[in-house]
C-alpha cells in the first residue's frame, strides 16, 4: 500500500482544527465591518478490486485524494463585496498539489434582480459545478462522476471575466434566478485531459489549453417547497498546445508542435432538486457536444474528431439522525451516445452497450457528522464499463497497463474539516 | 397593588402554557429603521436565503441569524422549512464558491435584541417571552394570510401599562370571504391583553377573497 500523505498535510489538520477555533472566537473587523476567514481540508482513501482509478494504484489501497481551501470574504458595503479563494488537490497524478488561485472577485448587487461578478468566478453551471470542490456540503464522497469528474474538473469550474447574475421575485410562482457569464477557462495543465494526452504514447505534452467560455443558467425555485428546476448552456473555443513525442509511427519527429482548436463545442445540462425536511432527491442530464480540430506538426488540414457525450444521474439521501445522512445514486456515462446506438454494435459481441463506451456507477453512501465541522464518509461504487481512452473520467491506461476489467468496485472513505 | 401585579402575571404564563393549535412561539424584531409593522414567511425566507435585500415595500434589511436556542429552532422550522445543518451547508456553499457571506450571527436572545437594537436596518428573531426593548416587534404573516384592508390597534390596559406588563397574544381568526371577521378564538397570551386584543380584531376588515378562511393573528403588547 502506498501512503501519499505526506507531513505537511498532516500538519495542517490540528493547525485547521485550532485556526477554526479561533477563527470563531475572534472577529476580525475592518472599517467595522467583519473579514470572514474560511477553510477546508479533506483526506480520502480509495480502493478497488480492479482497474486501477484515477491516475493511482488503487488496487493496492490509496490515500491519494488530498485537497484544501482558505478565503477570504470582505462586505465593503452592503451592495459591495470583494473575496478570493485558494485551492489545492492532490488526486493521484492530477492536481500535482501546487496552491492555486480558486477564484477572485469583486461582486456589485445593483438590485435583487441584477448583480455583477467580475475577476476570477466560479461558474454556474447545474446543481453542484460551483461547489464541487467542497466536500463538506456534500452527502457524497464522490460527486457522480458522470456529470462531475474529478479529472475534468477544470474544464468547467471557472472563467475569469463577468456575470451579471440576479433574482427575481415571481410571489405565488416562487422565484427565479440567473447567471449570464463569459471569460475565459483555466490553462488546465494539471487536469486528466493533459494528464492523458502525456502518459500515453504516442505522447503530447500539452503546454497551454484554455479558451473563451460563454453560458448561462437558469433556475426555479417553484412554489412547491423545496422543488428547483434549471437548465445551463455553455459554449466554449479551447485552444491547446503541446509538443509531440514518440510519433516516429507517422514520420513526426520529436519535438514537434502539436494544435488544437474548438470547431464547435457545447454542454447543455437540466436539473432538478427537490427537499423535504430530511430527504433530499437530485436529477442531472448533461449533453456535451464537442468537435475539435487536431493539428499534427504545424499541418494545415487538421483531423476533425467530434462526440457526443451524454450523462446522467439521480441520486437520493436521508438524514436518520443530527450525526448521520445515508444516501444513494445511480450515475450513467456514455463517451459517445453514437457509439451507443450505431456502428459499434457490430464490433462488440457482448450484451449492452460497449464497457469501453460507457461507465455505470452504482453508490451508496453514509456520511457521519462528528461535529459541525468535521465528517467521515463512507462509500462503495460498484461500476461497469471504464469509457474510452479519451473519456478522461477516472480510468487511464499507464495504471491498467495490462488492460481493463469490465466491472469495479471501489471503496471511498474521506474525511473534511471546514471553519 | 404588587400582588395583583404577581397574579396578572402568573394568570398570563399559565395561558401561554396552556395554549393550543399551531403556535408562533418567536416574534421577528426589527431596527427601529425598518418601517412596517409585519413581514411575510416569504420575505424572511428570501432575505434570509439571500435571495432578496429588502422587504417587498424597499425597506433595505440586514439579517442576523441566531447560532442555537429554541427560537432559532422554530424559526427555521416554521418560517425557512430547514434544519440547521441545511441552512449551514447552503451558507458555506455561498461562501466557498464566492457568491456570497455568512450573516451576523448571535449566541443568545439578549445578544440578538441588542444587535439588532443598534444595527440600522436589521432584522431577527427572539423567543416569544424575549425582552425585546429597544427593536420593533414585527407580526408574521403566514402564507395564508389575507390582505388587511382596515386594521384597528388594540387598547393597552391602563393597569398593565403601568406595571409594564406586555407579551404577545396569539388569535385564531375566521374572516367571511366577503372580508369581515366571522369568529375570534384566544389561542394564547395573557387573557386581559388578549380580550383587548380580540375586541379590536372582531373589528379588522380584510380583502374579500373566494372563501372563508382561518388564519393566526399574532399581536404583540409591548410594555415600554
Amino acid at each position: 500500500m502506498r501512503f501519499r500523505l505526506t507531513t505537511t498535510l498532516i500538519a495542517i489538520l490540528p493547525l485547521l482544527a485550532a485556526g477554526s477555533l479561533v477563527l470563531r472566537a475572534q472577529e476580525i473587523k475592518i472599517a467595522g465591518r467583519p473579514l470572514e476567514v474560511h477553510g477546508s481540508f479533506s483526506q480520502g482513501f480509495m480502493y478497488t478490486n480492479q482497474n486501477n482509478y484515477l491516475t493511482d494504484n488503487t488496487t493496492s489501497g490509496s490515500f491519494g485524494l488530498t485537497d484544501g481551501s482558505l478565503n477570504l470574504n470582505y462586505q465593503i458595503f452592503n451592495k459591495l463585496r470583494v473575496g478570493a479563494q485558494v485551492y489545492d488537490r492532490k488526486i493521484g497524478a492530477i492536481g500535482r498539489g501546487t496552491v492555486q488561485l480558486d477564484w477572485a472577485l469583486v461582486d456589485y448587487r445593483m438590485k435583487d434582480w441584477m448583480g455583477f461578478r467580475a475577476g476570477k468566478v466560479k461558474t454556474v453551471l447545474g446543481l453542484y459545478n460551483d461547489t464541487q470542490d467542497s466536500e463538506f456540503l456534500h452527502t457524497w464522497a464522490l460527486l457522480p462522476q458522470s456529470i462531475y469528474p474529478v479529472d475534468l474538473r477544470e474544464s468547467y469550474i471557472a472563467h475569469t471575466g463577468g456575470d451579471i447574475y440576479g433574482d427575481i421575485p415571481l410571489k405565488k410562482l416562487g422565484t427565479l434566478s440567473y447567471t449570464a457569464y463569459a471569460g475565459q477557462r483555466p490553462n488546465d495543465l494539471t487536469g486528466g485531459y493533459a494528464y492523458a494526452l502525456g502518459a500515453y504514447v504516442p505522447t503530447i505534452h500539452v503546454t497551454s489549453y484554455t479558451g473563451l467560455q460563454v453560458g448561462q443558467d437558469v433556475r426555479w425555485a417553484t412554489p412547491v417547497s423545496g422543488l428547483l428546476l434549471g437548465a445551463s448552456h455553455q459554449s466554449q473555443d479551447v485552444n491547446g498546445k503541446g509538443i509531440m513525442f514518440n510519433w516516429a509511427v507517422l514520420g513526426i519527429p520529436d519535438g514537434s508542435p502539436f494544435r488544437e482548436g474548438t470547431v464547435r463545442d457545447f454542454t447543455n445540462q437540466f436539473y432538478v432538486q427537490y427537499q423535504h425536511r430530511k430527504l433530499r432527491i437530485d436529477g442531472e442530464y448533461r449533453r456535451y457536444w464537442r468537435n475539435h480540430s487536431l493539428y499534427f506538426n504545424n499541418a494545415t488540414t487538421p483531423f476533425n474528431i467530434a462526440s457526443d457525450s451524454r450523462s446522467w444521474y439521480i441520486a437520493g439521501a436521508y438524514r436518520l439522525h443530527k450525526r448521520l445522512e445515508v444516501g444513494a445514486y445511480h450515475s450513467r456515462y456514455y463517451a459517445d451516445w453514437n457509439q451507443t446506438h450505431n456502428f459499434r454494435v457490430e464490433t462488440f459481441t457482448g450484451s449492452g452497450d460497449p464497457p469501453d463506451n460507457h461507465i455505470f456507477d452504482w453508490t451508496l453512501t453514509a456520511r457521519v457528522d462528528l461535529a459541525s465541522y468535521w465528517n467521515v464518509k463512507i462509500e462503495g461504487h460498484f461500476m461497469d464499463g471504464y469509457g474510452s481512452p479519451d473519456s478522461v473520467h477516472g480510468f487511464y491506461q499507464p495504471q491498467n497497463p495490462n488492460g481493463f476489467q469490465r466491472t469495479t468496485n471501489l471503496l471511498v472513505v474521506r474525511t473534511g474539516f471546514n471553519f | 397593588m404588587r400582588q395583583a401585579k404577581i397574579l396578572l402575571v402568573v394568570i398570563g404564563l399559565m395561558t401561554v402554557a396552556t395554549g393550543n393549535g399551531p403556535a408562533w412561539n418567536i416574534k421577528v424584531i426589527a431596527n427601529p429603521s425598518v418601517k412596517g409593522d409585519r413581514v411575510s414567511i416569504r420575505e424572511l425566507k428570501n432575505v434570509y436565503l439571500g435571495k432578496a435585500s429588502a422587504l417587498s415595500d424597499g425597506t433595505p434589511i440586514e439579517p442576523v441569524l441566531a447560532r442555537r436556542g429554541m427560537a432559532h429552532e422554530a424559526f427555521l422550522k416554521q418560517c425557512l422549512d430547514q434544519s440547521n445543518e441545511q441552512l449551514q451547508l447552503y451558507y458555506r456553499g455561498l461562501v466557498f464558491s464566492g457568491k456570497g457571506s455568512m450573516p451576523k450571527e448571535v449566541n443568545s436572545d439578549a445578544e440578538m435584541v441588542a444587535y439588532v437594537a443598534r444595527t440600522r436596518n436589521a432584522i431577527g428573531y427572539v423567543s416569544a417571552d424575549a425582552n425585546t426593548d429597544g427593536v420593533r416587534t414585527l407580526n408574521i404573516e403566514s402564507p395564508a394570510s389575507r390582505k388587511l384592508v382596515t386594521r384597528i390597534e388594540p387598547e393597552y390596559p391602563d393597569i398593565l401599562r403601568a406595571n409594564r406588563i406586555g407579551g404577545v397574544v396569539r388569535l385564531e381568526v375566521t374572516i367571511a370571504a366577503n372580508g369581515t371577521v366571522q369568529a375570534v378564538e384566544i389561542l394564547g397570551g395573557n387573557p386581559i391583553l388578549a380580550e383587548a386584543a380580540e375586541t379590536a380584531v372582531r373589528k379588522w376588515i380584510y380583502a374579500p377573497a373566494r372563501s372563508q378562511t382561518t388564519l393566526e393573528v399574532t399581536i404583540p403588547f409591548e410594555a415600554r
